[in-house]
């Protein structure tokens, strides 16, 4: 993933050629604090902007930490804590879509992809609750209910570190299932 | 990011899972941070094992809501590795049968306590009644979960408003965690509203008391019936204003009583109320003030009588409605 046409232009600059070496990086991070790819593109594509606009940076320290935390603050900025409760609120007003049906103006989906849609929620409920016990409760409370790893710690009588360990260990049980 | 066709061993994805835990955590260190980057440089097989478990990931956090109420309606399961020791015990005969009830034994008695979850979808009112007398009215759009022990009464409220009628138990004090504030009463009634970062609590009956938790800066703070404490999260600062129990807790009876509030705050409100969303035109609209009580019986209505009380006229759009400023319109 790389920028060929502005790399001539801006290997003078070596904070702009750091972004341009770890653009796919960044967007790997803001795609997992943001919730989406798609959004975590259009931050780091902002972020160019941003870097090719301003003013030059003599010294910056650690160039990757102001890159990442640059990327962080663009996030903070376009949110302001709006992201968690609106893509929950999405999530809500797609359930009560479905169930509404007749009532809401629903974009149905082809039946086929109904289908699958529906096989695929089949398979995330039955690979959920294969989790071991305490691992798909802290998955479930924290990533589900949407409680805060410090809630789900306190609801189960964990750590934080704890309650880490075991929606990673949940994590990695559901990509190796999850993903062919 | 599509480095799928390298080979993707299980240690790599541990780290992977490891590393979308640490970078979603509210307490991510620019120092994590230039490690992540590090790890994800050593070998491109690092890179794709990250993604792997990113798209499962964002998969399960954007079906969060459906997967949720799908996993609470589906049987329970026994777990592969259950099915299996079972089995072997039948195999077993009469003395695998005693073993299973050893094995089934402890862990009854040292289960933790259930935690129930309950949710209403928007517009949706619900009564629940708890095993210890007390009731909790759920608005819509609310999520919450109890967890009734021995020692204290736990309901964790990550987002909605409810009115809570409390049992009197001095032995269970009843807490309520709502973000960085927690809730605790003795038997009272009141209406606690925690939606996005604001937390707002008013008192109807006997005595609440509201403190930071998990760390949080601020004070501890006793309502008295008729006081209302609004806050929002990070912030240590609240404030405390007199308010009317019956005002708050209007959205049970199907009203919504206002007096001199933004327009913001009403299509807020109006929008936990009904599926298809209120959306302003701009910002300035928001802070109009409008005073009135509307009754919540079907949303076309509830759009008319709207556009008499401010100077907005409803647009259909993509979601839902868009309220735009008219100013041909006279209140």
């Amino acid at each position: 993933m790389r920028h060929t046409g502005s790399v001539a232009a801006d290997s003078d600059d070596p904070l702009l050629a750091l972004y341009l070496a770890r653009r796919s990086n960044l967007v790997r991070f803001l795609a997992a604090r943001a919730g989406s790819i798609a959004a975590a593109e259009d931050l780091i594509q902002e972020l160019y902007i941003k870097l090719a606009g301003r003013e030059r940076i003599e010294d910056v320290g650690n160039p990757t930490a102001l890159l990442y935390r640059m990327a962080l603050n663009l996030m903070l900025d376009r949110a302001r804590g709006e992201t968690r409760a609106a893509v929950r609120d999405t999530a809500w007003r797609q359930a009560v879509r479905t169930e509404i049906g007749g009532v809401d103006i629903a974009e149905e989906p082809p039946a086929d992809e109904a289908a699958a849609a529906a096989q695929r929620m089949r398979a995330l409920i039955a690979a959920v609750q294969d989790l071991p016990p305490q691992a798909g409760r802290a998955f479930r409370l924290h990533k589900l209910e949407g409680f805060s790893q410090a809630q789900t710690a306190q609801t189960m009588g964990l750590s934080v570190k704890a309650v880490e360990k075991h929606v990673a260990a949940a994590l990695k049980a559901l990509t190796l299932r999850l993903s062919p | 990011m599509s480095e799928a066709w390298i080979k993707v061993d299980d240690s790599r994805l541990a780290s992977a899972a490891d590393w979308i835990v640490r970078l979603q955590s509210a307490d991510l260190s620019d120092a994590e941070v230039v490690e992540f980057d590090a790890w994800l440089e050593a070998h491109p097989a690092n890179a794709a094992a990250y993604d792997r478990t990113l798209s499962v990931t964002l998969e399960l956090q954007d079906a969060a809501s459906v997967l949720s109420e799908g996993l609470a309606e589906a049987p329970v399961r026994r777990s592969p590795s259950l099915t299996a020791r079972r089995g072997w015990l039948v195999a077993g005969g009469l003395a695998a049968a005693a073993a299973v009830a050893l094995a089934v034994t402890p862990l009854g008695l040292f289960a933790p306590a259930a935690i129930q979850s309950f949710a209403t979808a928007k517009g949706e009112h619900r009564t629940v009644n708890l095993a210890d007398g007390s009731t909790i009215e759920l608005n819509g759009g609310s999520r919450i979960s109890v967890t009734l022990g021995r020692h204290e009464r736990h309901v964790t409220m990550p987002q909605g408003e409810a009115v809570f009628d409390v049992a009197a138990d001095k032995a269970r004090p009843f807490l309520i965690d709502a973000g960085d504030r927690t809730v605790r009463v003795v038997g009272t009634r009141f209406d606690v509203r925690h939606r996005g970062d604001e937390l707002s609590v008013t008192v109807e009956r006997g005595v609440v008391e509201v403190r930071p938790s998990g760390g949080a800066a601020g004070k501890v703070f006793r309502l008295h019936p008729g006081q209302r404490l609004d806050t929002a999260q990070g912030a240590p600062a609240v404030q405390l204003s007199a308010a009317d129990p019956l005002q708050v807790e209007s959205w049970r009876t199907g009203r919504l009583i206002f007096r001199d509030e933004p327009l913001g705050d009403l299509v807020a409100d109006l929008n936990q109320q009904f599926a298809s969303q209120i959306t302003l035109a701009d910002p300035a609209l928001a802070q109009t003030r409008v005073s009135g009580v509307m009754v919540l019986d079907d949303q076309a209505a509830v759009i008319r009588r709207l556009a008499l009380l401010a100077p907005v006229k409803a647009l259909p759009s993509v979601n839902g409605v868009l309220l735009r400023s008219d100013p041909a319109a006279k209140p």
